[in-house]
C-alpha cells in the first residue's frame, strides 16, 4: 500500500512526462518513444522473470511477433485498433505456446528452449517475406497523425501496463506466480495449479510485449528487413534492463530503460552512445553478483529514508467467522468419523513408505501421530493432502479423497502445514495468508486483473479473514513483515495461521513444535486446544514432544517403517514397550 | 553419406564448445551462455594481431598462431570470469549464473562491436587451406581438424576423469561440492580448471568454426553456441559423452535439413524442434543423470 505522499511520485512523473512533449524536437520524441517501447517490453519480461522465476530469452522475438502481426493485420485493411488488439492477442498466444514446455522442464532448460525459439524466430520467421511484409503499411488513425500524439499514446500505454502490473501483484494472479516459483507443487493445496498459472504468466507477459510491438509498428508504419530490435542482442538487453532496473521494481525498470536507450541518444556525444550499452552489460553482471536490488532497490531505500512508511491500518476483524466458508455440496452429513484411512499404502520406487495403514479421526478430536524419523508420518499427510501416490482409500466426511485434486481436498475442509515450511519466504505474512486462501478467491486469476468490483470486495473479505486468523495467533502487528525475516518459531505460527485462514475443519500439523523451546511448545500446544474450542477444528498432529502429546491428544497412533505398531490413549501408547523400543531404535 | 560427414564435422566443432559447457556444469553447476562469445573474443584479437600486428611489436602473427591466441585468450577469459564472477555465485540459484553469463556474453559482444566493428570479418583458416575427400564429401581443413580435435578431447577427458586424482575430484565436486571440500578436494581449483578448459575449448572451436561458417561477426558466435547448448541439453547437461553425441546429432540433422530445403533458417527451426522434443520427452537429456537439472 502506498501512503498518501508516496502516491505523489507516479503522479509527478506522469505530469512531467506529458509536459515534456511540448518542449521536445521530433528526434528527441522518437528517442523517448523507443524508451517507452523498451520499458514496456522489459516490464512484460520482468513480470515473467521476477514473479515466476522463468527466464525467457525470446522476448525480442515476441516484440517482433507483435510488430509484424500489427503490420500484417493493419496492412490488410483492418482498422488500427483491430491491428493492435490482434498484435496483443497473437503475441500472448505465441508466448503461451513457447511457455508450454515449461510445464515439464525447469529454469535452466526453459532458458535454453526460449533461446532456441529466439534463434528460430530470427532466422526463419523474420526472414520470410510474408511475415515481414515490407510492402504493407500500418496506417495510423487520424488522431495519431503527429508524433507528439503518438508519444502521448505510448505514455498512456505505459501507464496502462503499470496499472495491470499493480493489479497482478495485488490479486490472485501475482500471488500464484510467486507461489509456483517458490513452493511449486505445494501451492496446489492452496488452489494454485502450477501449469495454468505458468501459462497465464507467459500469456500476460506476451500480451504486454505484444502491445510494445504494436506501438513500435505504429511508429514505423512498416518494418520489412529492419529486424534489429527483434534480435537476440535485444533480448539480452531486455534482460539487462529488467535485472539492472531491480527485479520486480517498475520504477527501476523504466529508469533503466531510459538510461540504456534514451540517455546516450539524448545527451549526444560519441563516447556515451558507444559505451552505454557496454557499461549496462557490465552492470548486469555486477547487479547479479552484488544483488543490490537494482536501481529500484536503491530508489526505494532513498524514498524510505525520506518518507518513513506509515503503518497501514489493518481491516477490522470483528464479525469474521473463519469457519463460514462455502463448501462443495452435501458434505454436512453427520458421519461417525471425519477422516477414515483404509489400507493406505504409499510406495516410492521399491520403498514402501506406508504399508496398509488404517486409522480414523473423529470430529472434534486431537489425534497424535508419532514415530521415529522415516516412520511414514509425513507420508500419511502427503497421502491425505494429495502429494503421494496412494493405493487404498482415504475418505473425508465419507467422500473419497483419492479422486480429488489437492485444491479440492482443501475445499472439502482439510488443510495442512509442512515440516519444512510450505509458504513463500520472500513475501509478507499477510500475502502468505492471502495465498493460502486462493481456493476461496472466487474469481479467475486472469479476471482479477480487470479490477472488477466483485474482485475488490472479495479481496477485502480475504484480507479480513487473514487478519482474523493472525489475531488468533497474536501475529496481527507482523502482517506487513517479510516472512523470511521473522524468527523460526514465528514462521511456524504464521504457517498454522495461514492453514487456519483457509477455513478447514480438519487441520494436519506436521511437527508444529519442532525446533521450539519447551515454553514455546507449551504455548503452541495451548493454541491447539483453543483452535478446537473456539473454531471447532479437528486436529491431527505429528509430534515428537511427549509432554505435548500427553497434554493435548485424545488418541494417538504410532508408526514404524510405514506400519502401525500401536494405537490408543496417549498415556498407553507412549508407555508401550514396542513404541519405546521404536523410538530408541532397539527391538524389545 | 556426404551430408553425414559434413554434418559430423560441423557437429564436432559444436561439440568442442558443448564439452566446455558440460565441464563447467559438472564442475560448478553453472550453465554458461557465454562460451560462444568467450571463444569469439579470443579469435577477434588473434585476427587483429595477424592483420595489423601485435601492438608495440609490429609483428604480424602467422595464421596458425591466431588459433593459439584464441585458445589462450579464451582460457584467460575463463579464468577471469570464474574468479571475478562465477565463484561468487556458486551458492546462488542456478538462474543467477545464467543471467551473469548472458551479461558476460553481451558485454564481450558489444566490446567486439566497439573495437572491431559490426561488419563480418573474414576469418582465414588457421590450419591451412587443404581439403580432404571422405565418402563423397569434401571437408576443408578446419572441419577435419575440428573432427580430430573433438575426438582427442573426448579421449583426453575420458582418461582425465577415469585415471587422475584431480578428475576424481571434479566428479566428487559434481556430486556434492560441500562434501568434496570437506574431504579435501580443492574445490576452488576444480571451478577454475573447469572454466579455464571451457574457455580454451571455446577459443579452439571459434578458430575452427569461423572459417567454416563464413567469418566472424560480433554476437554471431552466441548463435552458434545455441547449437552447442542444444547439443549439451540433448545429450544431458552432466554427460561429456552426451554432449559430444548430442552436438554431432545437431550438426548432422541441421546439415541434412539445410540440404533438403531451400527455406531460410530451416536449420534453426530444426534445432528448436529437436531441443523441445528432447526436453519434453526426456528432460534430463539422453545420457544425463536423474538429478542433473
Amino acid at each position: 500500500m502506498l501512503s498518501d505522499r508516496r502516491r505523489l511520485f507516479p503522479l509527478g512523473a506522469a505530469v512531467a512526462a506529458v509536459a515534456l512533449t511540448g518542449m521536445l524536437s521530433e528526434v528527441r520524441l522518437a528517442v523517448l518513444f523507443s524508451v517507452i517501447v523498451t520499458a514496456i517490453a522489459a516490464l512484460g519480461l520482468d513480470l515473467l522473470v521476477a514473479r515466476t522465476g522463468e527466464l525467457s530469452l525470446a522476448h525480442a522475438a515476441f516484440l517482433g511477433v507483435g510488430a509484424f502481426t500489427a503490420i500484417n493485420v493493419g496492412g490488410r485493411g483492418a482498422t488500427w485498433g483491430i491491428a493492435v488488439i490482434a498484435a496483443v492477442a497473437v503475441t500472448a498466444a505465441v508466448a503461451t505456446v513457447v511457455g508450454l514446455p515449461s510445464l515439464r522442464i525447469r529454469g535452466l532448460q526453459v532458458a535454453i528452449a526460449t533461446l532456441a525459439f529466439q534463434d528460430a524466430a530470427e532466422k526463419y520467421l523474420f526472414t520470410r517475406e510474408d511475415v515481414t511484409a515490407g510492402d504493407k503499411l500500418l496506417s495510423r488513425p487520424s488522431v495519431l497523425r503527429t508524433d507528439t500524439r503518438l508519444y502521448l499514446l505510448a505514455l498512456a500505454a505505459l501507464a496502462l501496463v503499470l496499472l495491470v502490473r499493480r493489479r497482478v501483484t495485488t490479486t490472485r494472479a501475482g500471488r500464484s506466480f510467486v507461489a509456483v516459483r517458490d513452493i511449486g507443487e505445494r501451492a496446489r493445496s492452496f488452489g494454485v495449479e502450477p501449469g495454468p498459472t505458468k501459462l497465464l504468466a507467459y500469456a500476460l507477459s506476451g500480451a504486454i510485449v505484444g502491445l510494445a510491438g504494436a506501438l513500435l509498428a505504429t511508429h514505423e508504419g512498416t518494418i520489412g528487413t529492419a529486424t534489429d530490435p527483434f534480435r537476440l542482442l535485444e533480448s539480452l538487453q531486455l534482460v539487462a534492463i529488467a535485472v539492472v532496473g531491480g527485479a520486480g521494481s517498475a520504477t527501476g525498470i523504466v529508469i533503466a530503460a531510459f538510461l540504456v536507450k534514451g540517455l546516450p541518444q539524448l545527451a549526444g556525444g560519441d563516447f556515451l552512445r558507444d559505451w552505454t550499452p557496454i557499461i549496462s552489460a557490465g552492470l548486469l553482471v555486477v547487479a547479479v553478483v552484488a544483488q543490490p536490488r537494482g536501481v529500484g532497490g536503491v530508489l526505494r531505500d532513498i524514498v524510505d529514508r525520506a518518507l518513513p512508511k506509515r503503518a497501514t491500518p489493518s481491516p477490522p476483524v470483528e464479525g469474521v467467522d473463519l469457519a463460514s466458508v462455502e463448501r462443495p455440496l452435501a458434505l454436512r452429513l453427520p458421519v461417525p468419523a471425519l477422516l477414515r484411512a483404509h489400507e493406505v499404502s504409499v510406495t516410492y520406487g521399491g520403498l514402501r513408505a506406508l504399508d496398509r495403514l488404517t486409522l480414523e479421526v473423529r470430529k472434534g478430536e486431537i489425534v497424535g501421530l508419532i514415530g521415529a524419523n522415516g516412520a511414514g508420518k509425513s507420508t500419511f499427510f502427503n497421502a491425505v493432502s494429495g502429494f503421494a501416490p496412494v493405493t487404498g482409500s482415504i475418505r473425508y466426511r465419507d467422500v473419497e479423497l483419492l479422486q480429488t485434486r489437492p485444491a479440492g481436498r482443501t475445499a472439502l475442509g482439510t488443510a495442512r502445514t509442512f515440516q519444512d515450511m510450505g509458504l513463500v519466504r520472500a513475501e509478507t505474512v499477510a500475502e502468505n495468508l492471502l495465498l493460502a486462501q486462493t481456493w476461496l478467491a472466487d474469481y479467475p486469476s486472469a479476471l482479477g486483473i480487470l479490477g472488477l468490483g466483485s474482485t475488490v470486495r472479495r479481496e477485502r473479505e480475504l484480507r479480513r479473514r487473514a487478519h482474523a486468523a493472525l489475531e488468533i495467533f497474536g501475529l496481527r502487528e507482523l502482517a506487513g513483515e517479510r516472512l523470511g525475516d521473522l524468527p523460526y518459531g514465528t514462521m511456524r505460527r504464521v504457517e498454522i495461521a495461514s492453514a487456519v485462514a483457509a477455513g478447514p475443519d480438519l487441520l494436519l500439523l506436521d511437527e508444529a513444535t519442532a525446533g521450539l523451546g519447551p515454553e514455546e511448545s507449551h504455548a503452541l500446544a495451548g493454541t491447539f486446544l483453543d483452535l478446537r474450542a473456539e473454531l471447532g477444528l479437528t486436529l491431527v498432529v505429528i509430534e515428537h514432544h511427549v509432554p505435548v502429546i500427553a497434554r493435548v491428544c485424545d488418541y494417538a497412533y504410532c508408526l514404524e517403517s510405514g506400519v502401525l505398531i500401536a494405537e490408543g490413549a496417549p498415556v498407553d501408547v507412549t508407555a508401550d514397550p514396542a513404541v519405546i523400543a521404536s523410538f530408541l531404535g532397539t527391538r524389545p | 553419406m556426404a551430408e553425414l560427414v559434413t554434418g559430423l564435422s560441423a557437429g564436432a566443432a559444436y561439440a568442442l564448445v558443448a564439452v566446455g559447457i558440460v565441464l563447467i556444469f559438472k564442475g560448478t553447476r553453472a550453465l554458461s551462455f557465454a562460451q560462444g562469445e568467450i571463444g569469439a573474443f579470443g579469435l577477434f584479437i588473434g585476427l587483429r594481431w595477424s592483420d595489423r600486428g601485435v601492438p608495440g611489436f609490429g609483428w604480424h602473427l602467422p595464421l596458425l598462431m591466431t588459433l593459439f591466441v584464441a585458445v589462450a585468450v579464451g582460457a584467460l577469459l575463463g579464468f577471469v570470469v570464474e574468479r571475478l564472477v562465477m565463484r561468487r555465485l556458486v551458492h546462488r540459484p542456478p538462474l543467477d549464473g545464467v543471467i551473469a553469463t548472458l551479461g558476460i556474453a553481451l558485454f564481450l559482444a558489444l566490446l567486439e562491436k566497439q573495437w572491431f566493428g559490426a561488419a563480418t570479418q573474414f576469418a582465414p583458416s588457421p590450419v591451412g587451406s587443404w581439403r580432404v575427400r571422405v565418402f563423397g564429401a569434401t571437408l576443408t581443413a578446419p572441419r577435419v581438424v575440428a573432427l580430430l580435435a573433438a575426438a582427442a578431447v573426448a579421449v583426453i577427458l575420458y582418461l582425465f576423469f577415469e585415471r587422475t586424482r584431480f578428475g576424481l575430484g571434479v566428479r566428487a565436486t559434481t556430486d556434492d561440492a560441500t562434501v568434496a571440500r570437506l574431504l579435501g578436494v580443492p574445490v576452488n581449483q576444480v571451478y577454475r580448471f573447469a572454466w579455464v578448459v571451457g574457455g580454451a575449448l571455446a577459443g579452439l572451436a571459434a578458430a575452427l568454426l569461423a572459417p567454416a561458417f563464413g567469418g566472424l561477426t560480433p554476437f554471431a558466435q552466441t548463435s552458434f553456441s545455441i547449437r552447442s547448448l542444444a547439443g549439451a541439453v540433448i545429450g544431458g547437461l552432466d554427460s561429456i559423452w552426451g554432449a559430444i553425441i548430442g552436438s554431432l546429432a545437431v550438426g548432422v540433422i541441421e546439415t541434412y535439413v539445410k540440404g533438403h530445403s531451400s527455406i531460410g533458417g530451416v536449420d534453426s527451426l530444426a534445432v528448436l524442434v529437436l531441443v523441445i522434443v528432447t526436453l519434453v520427452v526426456r528432460p534430463r537429456g539422453v545420457f544425463g543423470s536423474a538429478g542433473a537439472v
